[in-house]
């Protein structure tokens, strides 16, 4: 094992500043485009530290690769969850690894706490917007919606109407309206795809 | 105001990732509630990654070249739709009263048992966490009093919301209370809304056990 021997070009002479601001443009690359010559620059810099990080903690070559293995598995896989207003890369990628690390070790030792990483440390999960964010959104979407409703062909803006803001089922549409009830289905599906093609159009 | 906050010690570890999952997951609920608390577990978890990741000793592998190229092979991983189909209850309640919980805590919702009375003006909701010790959503109504007592082991309480004293001391929302055997107290709630707590006892008996030590090559990491 070559310890500390660079097997290929290393950024000893950088800063570590400048290192965090090139390490995350590679990660948006990833993110942005799977570029595999980002990440690989991204594996180079990382994967011999998180082996010694790994090695120290869990003091078993086999264990330590399987962590170095899974933590830049989530970093290919997950790139656009890192944020680099929240953090340096260094700091996301330790996070990802004390989780994986923390999760291992329950397995190892068949612990039955029903308590993993993620519960602890929410560091891969998509970002739910909490409750003021959501109704923020909620709002917005309201105000889209009234203004691509009013786009909708007549006879769809009808049966949106009746059931949505009026309440009614379709059938008693289709009783009211006097038409077949799978015309008010297809009429309800039509204008729903249609809005939610809109709305995708509008984001 | 929270006066009750995790020793530095106990942030670090938990940092870390070396406190038990019990005492990790109190903590965790508490810097929900606690702005002082999370900005330091920021800190420290952007300092520990700059020693042991940054400034780590390189250490190469022959095996990283095929390591990266099996890893580029993987598909990204799907992005979570916009809207999320269904977002599970964030609160719980008890005789028409709702109380939000701290995020670390939302996922418990499901994992609570039905409310029961103890005595006098006192409710117990246990929580199945699969711990060897006991969790529990205890609620005091106001004047309500639970017994004076000590603990075998350690206690951990979150005050969720409400005040409550004990003879000790005063505690408000956000208020992460330790206590061993050296302890023996009487919490009481005289707030008008009550005070519900989570709380966590754990029986050290089958942790301290001096076999399962030698059998877990880890213990040290968890057991106190």
């Amino acid at each position: 094992m070559l310890v500390g021997i660079p097997l290929e070009h290393e950024n000893s002479a950088i800063e570590p500043k400048e290192c965090a601001v090139e390490m995350s443009q590679y990660l948006i690359k990833v993110a942005e485009t799977r570029c595999k010559a980002s990440f690989s620059r991204v594996f180079g810099y990382f994967a011999p530290r998180l082996r010694s990080y790994a090695l120290r903690q869990l003091g078993n070559e086999a264990l330590a690769m399987e962590l170095v293995q899974d933590t830049m598995s989530n970093v290919w896989q997950k790139a656009h969850l890192f944020d680099s207003e929240k953090g340096s890369p260094s700091t996301w990628i330790f996070t990802i690894a004390r989780n994986i690390r923390f999760d291992m070790l329950r397995k190892l030792q068949s612990r039955k706490e029903d308590i993993c990483a993620d519960d602890l440390w929410p560091v891969l999960c998509e970002q739910t917007p909490d409750q003021n964010e959501t109704s923020l959104d909620e709002q917005v979407t309201l105000d889209q919606i009234e203004l691509l409703f009013n786009e909708l062909p007549e006879k769809q803006k009808v049966v949106i109407q009746a059931i949505y803001i009026d309440g009614k089922s379709q059938q008693e549409i289709a009783d009211e309206l006097d038409i077949p009830l799978g015309t008010v289905k297809s009429r309800t599906r039509l204008a729903l795809q249609r809005l939610k093609g809109m709305l995708s159009e509008y984001d | 105001m929270i006066k009750f906050h995790p020793t530095p010690e106990h942030l670090q570890q938990f940092v870390k990732g070396t406190l038990s999952p019990v005492e990790s997951l109190m903590i965790s609920a508490h810097c929900d509630m606690c702005a002082r608390c999370q900005s330091r577990v920021e800190m420290m978890t952007a300092d520990y990654a700059n020693t042991e990741i940054e400034q780590a000793v390189q250490s190469y592998d022959p095996d990283f070249d095929a390591m990266l190229a099996s890893i580029t092979q993987q598909p990204a991983a799907e992005r979570a739709s916009q809207i999320k189909a269904r977002r599970n209850s964030t609160a719980i309640e008890l005789d028409g009263k709702t109380f939000e919980l701290p995020k670390t805590l939302h996922r418990l919702v499901k994992k609570k048992g039905n409310w029961s009375s103890l005595v006098g003006k006192l409710w117990q909701a246990p929580v199945d966490l699969g711990i060897d010790g006991v969790a529990n959503f205890i609620y005091i109504e106001k004047g309500g009093t639970v017994p004076e007592h000590t603990h075998r082991g350690s206690e951990m309480t979150l005050v969720i919301n409400g005040e409550f004293s004990d003879g000790l001391n005063d505690y408000d929302s956000g208020d992460l209370i330790y206590m061993t055997g050296d302890h023996t107290h009487a919490p009481r709630s005289d707030a008008p809304e009550g005070c519900l707590v989570f709380s966590i006892v754990d029986q050290p008996l089958h942790f301290t056990s001096g076999l399962a030590r030698l059998l877990n090559p880890f213990s040290h990491l968890f057991f106190r």
